[in-house]
C-alpha cells in the first residue's frame, strides 16, 4: 500500500512541488505501478547473483591532467565567474 | 559519563594530478572560479564518469596502512541528495550494506603512546564545489555563489568507530593519520582544506550528534570539547540530546543546528551503473605493499634500532613527516643522529609559534635548513661553541637564516682557546676582585664568581674549562 | 529531377561519391520534404541550416580528391537526448530549453567523421520516457501511416523521419524498445545493439544500465552500415567493449526459435502476420520452431525497478543552476527554487521519479532494486541456454497495432505493458532488431522482433536481411 504521506516525502526528496491534488493523483498511479512490480516477490529466487558489469583495474584511466578548452557553463546568471545559486538558509 | 567519540576523515589526493572521474587537474587552489571544470566533473547530460587508476591505488594504500582489508572487488555508490554544490544531485562514493565493495574495511591504528583506534571503513569518492557569499554573510546576499573547480577532487574517507571518549586523543589520532598520509605522498595537508573531519558525539543519557563542516584537523578538537560541553549541559538540566546533524560554525567556535537537508535514510544508495565493479584480484595487495613509501611506525623502529635515538625522540620526529625528513637531511650532512635528533626535537620546535603548530607547519616560520642543524651540531661536538651559546645562535639563525658560523663570527663568540689570553683575562680578574679572591682561597665553590667574571671580560668566548684550570692553579700559587 | 530522397545510404554514398548528384542537391531535397511534410508529421525538435554547409564541405572535398568517409553524403536526423556540439539538445524537455552542449557524442563525432550529414534533432517522449511521442515538449509526432496514430517511442521522431522520408537513416536510443518500438509502429527497421557495443558518451542518461543508441534506417543494409561507423570500443564510456567490428549482409540457414509467450500475449492480427513470417524464413532454409522462455513473466517488473530507480537519480541534476531555462536564482531560498524549477518537468517524467524513489527508499531497495538484478540474472540464463539451441529468437515487436493518439496517456499502467516484449533485450543486454513484418487489416505496420546473443549482431543482421528480401514488405507511407 502506498500512502499520501510516502509521496509527499518522496516528492520532496525529488523536490517536486505537488499540490494536494497532484498528490491525490500521483498516489493512486504509483500505488498501481508498484502493485504490478510486486510480481516480483512470486519470482523463485535459488540466490542469483544480481547482474553486474565488470572491468579490470588495469583498464583504468591513467592519471593525466587536461584542460576542457570552451564554456561549459550555460546559465547567464553568473558574478566573477562564480554561479549564482539560491541562498542556502 | 561515558562519552564516544567517531570520526569521519576526509583527504584529498592532492598527490593526484587529475580529479577522480574526469581529467580536470586536482591544483584548483587559486584559480578563477569555474575554471577548472569540464562537462563530466559538471555533470552535464550525457557524460560519464572514468575513474582515475591511481587514485585507486592512493586509496588502497590509505586503506593498508591503517591495516584494513582490500577487497578484490570495489564498486561505486550513488549517494542522492541536493546540495547545490553538487552538480549531479548526488556523489559518487562507496558503501557495504549490500556486500563490502568499499576500497577498505575492519582496520585499526595505534596512536599515541599505546592507544588504539578501530577503523570502520575507508572509502574513495568526490568532492563537491564550494558555495560562498559575496558579503560573507548568507543574510545580506540575495544569493548564493558557487565555484566548482572542487567538485570532483579526489577524497578518501576513514571512518572509525566510537573509540575515542577523550578530545586529547582525537587530536593526537588526528596527528597520527596526517603523519600516514604525508609519508605516502598521497595528501599534502597544509594545503587549505586539504583534510577536513566530520565527528559524532555522543555522552551518557543521550544520542549520537553528528557534526559536519569542520574545516581542519585542529577544529575538530575544538568542535568536539564543545559538543561535549553542550550535550552534557542538557542532560545534566534533563534536556533530550536527540540525534541530529549539526554544523561547526568556524567564526564562531560552536556547533549550530542545520536543517532542510537529506538524511541518511533519504540517501536511497545504489550501485554507479555508469561504473563497472573493479576487479582488483588477489594480487593486488600482494604487490601493492612493496612499492609503499615507509610508513611513521616503521619509520621510528628504524630511528631507534639504527639511529640509536631514544623512542621519545624518535616518536617525537615521525609525528611530522618534515621533522622527521629534516632530521634525516641534517645527519646526511653531519653524521651524529643523537645529537642532531636532539638540537630539532629540543631546541628547533621551541622556536616555533602556537599558529603554525596547531596547523602542523612546523618550520615554515623558521629560516632554518639541516645545514644550518648540521654545521651548529658540528660545531658543538667539536667544542668550537659551548652549548649555551649555540642555543643563542640557533636564535638568531632561525630568524636570519645565516650560517651558525657567520653568527658566531660576528657576535665574536668562538671560543677562546688561547691559554695566554685567558690567563691575562683571569689576572685582571684576581687584581680587580681581591675580596672574592679571599674568599675563593676560604671556600672553592666561590671560584665560580670569579669564572663568570673572567667569561664577562672575554664576552663569554673563553673556554670555561681552561679558565677555571687557571684560576684554581693562581688561587693555589698565591696561597 | 530524380526524387533523391527516396534514397538508401549505399544509394546516397554512390551517387554524391561519383558526382551523379551532389550532397547540397540531396540535403536541399531533403530540407524542402521536411518543410512540406513536417506540418503533419512534426518528427523534428531542431532542423540544421548549417546542414548545407556541411554538404557542402563534402562536395569540395570529392571535387578536390580528398577522402571521404564510407558515409559521405549521408543524411542523419538525431534524437535529440544524443548531444550535439552547438545544437541545442532538449530531450523534448522545458527543462533543457536553453541547453546547448559543448561536446558531441561519439556517435556524432563518428558520423560526422564518416562524412554524414547532421540534418537536425528528432522529436521524442521527454527524456525517452514514453512509448508514443506524446510526452514531449514540443507537441506530438504523428505516425506517418495514420496521423490519428502514435508513431510509437520514445525515439517516435527519429522512427517517423525515416518512414516519411526526410533523413536518410537516423539515430535513436533504447532503454526498453525506443528505437524498436517505433520502428515497429512506423514500418521502417530499427536496430538495438548488444550493451556496451555503443558508445553512450553524449547520451542523456534516463536509464544507464539498460541503454543503447541505435540506428534506424529504411533497410537492414542502411542500419548496417551505420553500425559499422558508430559501433566500438570508446575510451569515454567504461562500459563499452573491446574492438571495433564491423558488420556485412549474408545469406546463410539459421536455427530460428519462435518465443511462445510474445506471440500468446499479442493482438490477433499481430500474432497471425508474425505467426507467418516462420514461413518466410524456412523458405529461406532456415529450421523454425516454438519455444518458450517462462522466465519473460519478471521481465516487465523488472524493466520497471531498474528504469525508475536509475532515472531518479539520473535527473536529479536538473536543478536549472548550472544549465536549463531562463530562471533567475536571486531571491530564492535553495529548496524553493529547486522545487520551483523542477516543477517544469512533465508528468509522466515526475511519475517515474517519484516511483524510482520509492523503489530506493531505505527498506524497499531489497524487496525491488535487488530483486530486479537478480531477475535479469535469471533472464540472461534462461536467454543464454536456449542461444545453444537457435541462432535468433523471434516474435512480435509490438504485442498491439499502432493506436489513436491520447489513447492511452491517462493510465500509466497500460502505457508500461505495451512494452512487454522489447524488455527483454535491454535486461539482457543482446541485441535486437524490428523488421517490418506487414500490415494489419487497417493499414497499420506489424514489426517483426528478431533477438540474437549478445555480440551476434552479425547473426542477427543475417537473419533480418534474408527475411527483409523475402517478405518484400518495404515500402513507404504517401504523405
Ligand atoms: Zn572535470
Amino acid at each position: 500500500m502506498v500512502t499520501k504521506e510516502e509521496v509527499k516525502h518522496l516528492s520532496w526528496l525529488s523536490r517536486f512541488d505537488l499540490s494536494d491534488e497532484e498528490l491525490s493523483k500521483y498516489t493512486a498511479q504509483i500505488e498501481q505501478i508498484i502493485s504490478y512490480l510486486d510480481k516480483l516477490d512470486s519470482m523463485p529466487l535459488e540466490n542469483v547473483e544480481p547482474v553486474k558489469a565488470k572491468k579490470n583495474l588495469a583498464d583504468l584511466r591513467n592519471d593525466q591532467a587536461t584542460n576542457f578548452a570552451g564554456e561549459v557553463l550555460g546559465t547567464k546568471y553568473r558574478k566573477d565567474g562564480f554561479v549564482k545559486a539560491p541562498r542556502m538558509v | 559519563m561515558q562519552t564516544k567519540i567517531g570520526l569521519e576523515i576526509h583527504c584529498q589526493l592532492t598527490g593526484l594530478k587529475s580529479k577522480l572521474f574526469c581529467s580536470c587537474g586536482t591544483d584548483y587552489r587559486g584559480k578563477e572560479p569555474n575554471s577548472n571544470v569540464c562537462p563530466t566533473c559538471l555533470g552535464l547530460p550525457g557524460t560519464l564518469p572514468l575513474l582515475n587508476k591511481k587514485a585507486v591505488e592512493f586509496a588502497s594504500m590509505i586503506s593498508l596502512a591503517l591495516d584494513c582489508r582490500v577487497p578484490e572487488e570495489i564498486m561505486f555508490y550513488r549517494k542522492n541528495y541536493f546540495y547545490p554544490d553538487l552538480p549531479k544531485n548526488f556523489q559518487l562514493t562507496q558503501y557495504n550494506a549490500y556486500g563490502i565493495t568499499s576500497i577498505g574495511v575492519d582496520g585499526s591504528l595505534q596512536y599515541g603512546d599505546d592507544k588504539v583506534a578501530r577503523i570502520r571503513r575507508v572509502q574513495l569518492e568526490e568532492d563537491p564545489g564550494r558555495v560562498v557569499y559575496e558579503s560573507g554573510s548568507m543574510e545580506k546576499s540575495l544569493y548564493a555563489l558557487v565555484d566548482y573547480n572542487r567538485a570532483g577532487i579526489p577524497l578518501v574517507e576513514i571512518v572509525t568507530e566510537p573509540d575515542f571518549s577523550d578530545p586529547k586523543d582525537v587530536r593526537l589520532f588526528l596527528n597520527k593519520i596526517t603523519s600516514i598520509v604525508e609519508h605516502l605522498g598521497v595528501c599534502d595537508t597544509k594545503l587549505e582544506g586539504s583534510v577536513r573531519c566530520d565527528v559524532n558525539v555522543s555522552v551518557q543519557g543521550g544520542l549520537r550528534v553528528e557534526i559536519k563542516n569542520v574545516g581542519s584537523f585542529s577544529e575538530a578538537e575544538k568542535a568536539v570539547r564543545y559538543e561535549i560541553a553542550r550535550q552534557k549541559t542538557m542532560v545534566s538540566r534533563n534536556i533530550e540530546v536527540k540525534a541530529e546533524t549539526r554544523h561547526w560554525d568556524d567564526a564562531r567556535k560552536i556547533t549550530k543546528e542545520s536543517r532542510s537537508k537529506e538524511e541518511e535514510q533519504d540517501y536511497r544508495y545504489f550501485p554507479e551503473p555508469d561504473i563497472p565493479a573493479i576487479t582488483l584480484g588477489k594480487d593486488f595487495v600482494l604487490s601493492l605493499k612493496p612499492s609503499m613509501p615507509e610508513l611513521p611506525d616503521a619509520r621510528k623502529e628504524r630511528f631507534i634500532s639504527a639511529l640509536g635515538l631514544s623512542p621519545h625522540v624518535a616518536q617525537v620526529l615521525i609525528e611530522n613527516k618534515e621533522l622527521a625528513d629534516f632530521f634525516e637531511l641534517t645527519i646526511k650532512l653531519y653524521n651524529s643522529p643523537k645529537e642532531v635528533a636532539n638540537w630539532i626535537v629540543t631546541d628547533l620546535i621551541s622556536f616555533v609559534d602556537e599558529k603554525d603548530r596547531e596547523g602542523g607547519n612546523l618550520l615554515a616560520g623558521l629560516k632554518v635548513g639541516p645545514e644550518h642543524i648540521a654545521e651548529l651540531a658540528r660545531m658543538v661536538e667539536q667544542n668550537t661553541v659551548n652549548r649555551t651559546m649555540a642555543k643563542q645562535i640557533l636564535g638568531q639563525v632561525v630568524r636570519t637564516g645565516e650560517m651558525p658560523s657567520v653568527v658566531a663570527r660576528k657576535s665574536q663568540a668562538t671560543r677562546i682557546a688561547d691559554s695566554s689570553v685567558i690567563a691575562d683575562a683571569v689576572e685582571a680578574v684576581f687584581k680587580a676582585e681581591q675580596s672574592a679572591v679571599a674568599d675563593a682561597r676560604q671556600n672553592p665553590n666561590a671560584a665560580n664568581f670569579l669564572l663568570g667574571k673572567v667569561m664577562q671580560l672575554t664576552k663569554g668566548r673563553a673556554d670555561p674549562k681552561t679558565a677555571l684550570e687557571l684560576i684554581n692553579k693562581k688561587l693555589r700559587e698565591t696561597t | 529531377m530524380q526524387s533523391l530522397y527516396r534514397l538508401g545510404v549505399a544509394e546516397v554514398v554512390q551517387g554524391v561519391t561519383s558526382r551523379e548528384f551532389s550532397a547540397e542537391e540531396y540535403i536541399h531535397q531533403l530540407l524542402e520534404r521536411i518543410e512540406r511534410v513536417e506540418p503533419k508529421i512534426n518528427a523534428f525538435i531542431t532542423v540544421s541550416k548549417s546542414s548545407i554547409d556541411q554538404a557542402r564541405i563534402i562536395d569540395r572535398k570529392i571535387r578536390d580528391g580528398e577522402k571521404v568517409g564510407p558515409l559521405a553524403g549521408v543524411v542523419v536526423a538525431i534524437k535529440d537526448n544524443i548531444c550535439t556540439k552547438g545544437m541545442r539538445t532538449t530531450c523534448a524537455s522545458k527543462m533543457l530549453d536553453d541547453y546547448v552542449p559543448p561536446y558531441d557524442a561519439t556517435v556524432v563525432d563518428r558520423l560526422q567523421q564518416a562524412g554524414a550529414i547532421v540534418i537536425g534533432k528528432t522529436n521524442m517522449d521527454e527524456f525517452g520516457m514514453g512509448s508514443t511521442t506524446e510526452f514531449s515538449r514540443h507537441g506530438a509526432t504523428r505516425n506517418p501511416w495514420d496521423i490519428n496514430k502514435v508513431p510509437g517511442g520514445s525515439s517516435g521522431g527519429s522512427a517517423a523521419s525515416v518512414a516519411a522520408l526526410e533523413c536518410t537513416v537516423s539515430l535513436g536510443s533504447d532503454t526498453g524498445g525506443s528505437v524498436r518500438c517505433p520502428a515497429s509502429f512506423c514500418s521502417v527497421v530499427g536496430f538495438k545493439p548488444t550493451y556496451g557495443l555503443v558508445s553512450r558518451y553524449g547520451l542523456v542518461s534516463y536509464a544507464n544500465s539498460l541503454e543503447q543508441i541505435g540506428p534506424l534506417g529504411k533497410t537492414v543494409s542502411d542500419v548496417a552500415s551505420v553500425m559499422n561507423v558508430i559501433a566500438g570500443f570508446d575510451e569515454k564510456d567504461n562500459t563499452t567493449a573491446a574492438g571495433r567490428p564491423s558488420y556485412s549482409v549474408d545469406k546463410r540457414p539459421l536455427r530460428v526459435g519462435l518465443v511462445k509467450e510474445f506471440v500468446e500475449g499479442a493482438d490477433e492480427q499481430v500474432s497471425k502476420i508474425i505467426s507467418n513470417s516462420l514461413d518466410v524464413f524456412a523458405k529461406v532454409g532456415c529450421q523454425c520452431e516454438e519455444t518458450s522462455v517462462a522466465s519473460v513473466q519478471y521481465a516487465l517488473p523488472s524493466y520497471y525497478t531498474i528504469a525508475t530507480a536509475e532515472a531518479s537519480s539520473n535527473l536529479a541534476r536538473y536543478d536549472n543552476i548550472r544549465y536549463g531555462f531562463d530562471m533567475n536564482p536571486e531571491g530564492y531560498e535553495w529548496n524553493t527554487y529547486f522545487s520551483k524549477a523542477r516543477s517544469n518537468f512533465g508528468e509522466e517524467v515526475k511519475r517515474r521519479i517519484i516511483t524510482g524513489s520509492y523503489v530506493l527508499s531505505s527498506g524497499y531497495y531489497g524487496k525491488y532494486y535487488l530483486k530486479a538484478q537478480q531477475a535479469r540474472s535469471i533472464l540472461i540464463r534462461d536467454l543464454k541456454s536456449l542461444f545453444k539451441k537457435y541462432d535468433v529468437l523471434v516474435g512480435p515487436t509490438m504485442p498491439i497495432l499502432p493506436f489513436n493518439m491520447g489513447e492511452k496517456v491517462d493510465n500509466p499502467l497500460t502505457m508500461y505493458l505495451v512494452d512487454v516484449d522489447t524488455v527483454v533485450a535491454n535486461l539482457t543486454g543482446i541485441p535486437a532488431i524490428s523488421v517490418p513484418a506487414g500490415f494489419a487489416r487497417n493499414g497499420m505496420p506489424v514489426g517483426l522482433q528478431i533477438m540474437a546473443d549478445a555480440f551476434c549482431e552479425q547473426t542477427l543482421i543475417d537473419a533480418a536481411s534474408m527475411f527483409e528480401t523475402e517478405a518484400k514488405v518495404q515500402r513507404s507511407p504517401e504523405l
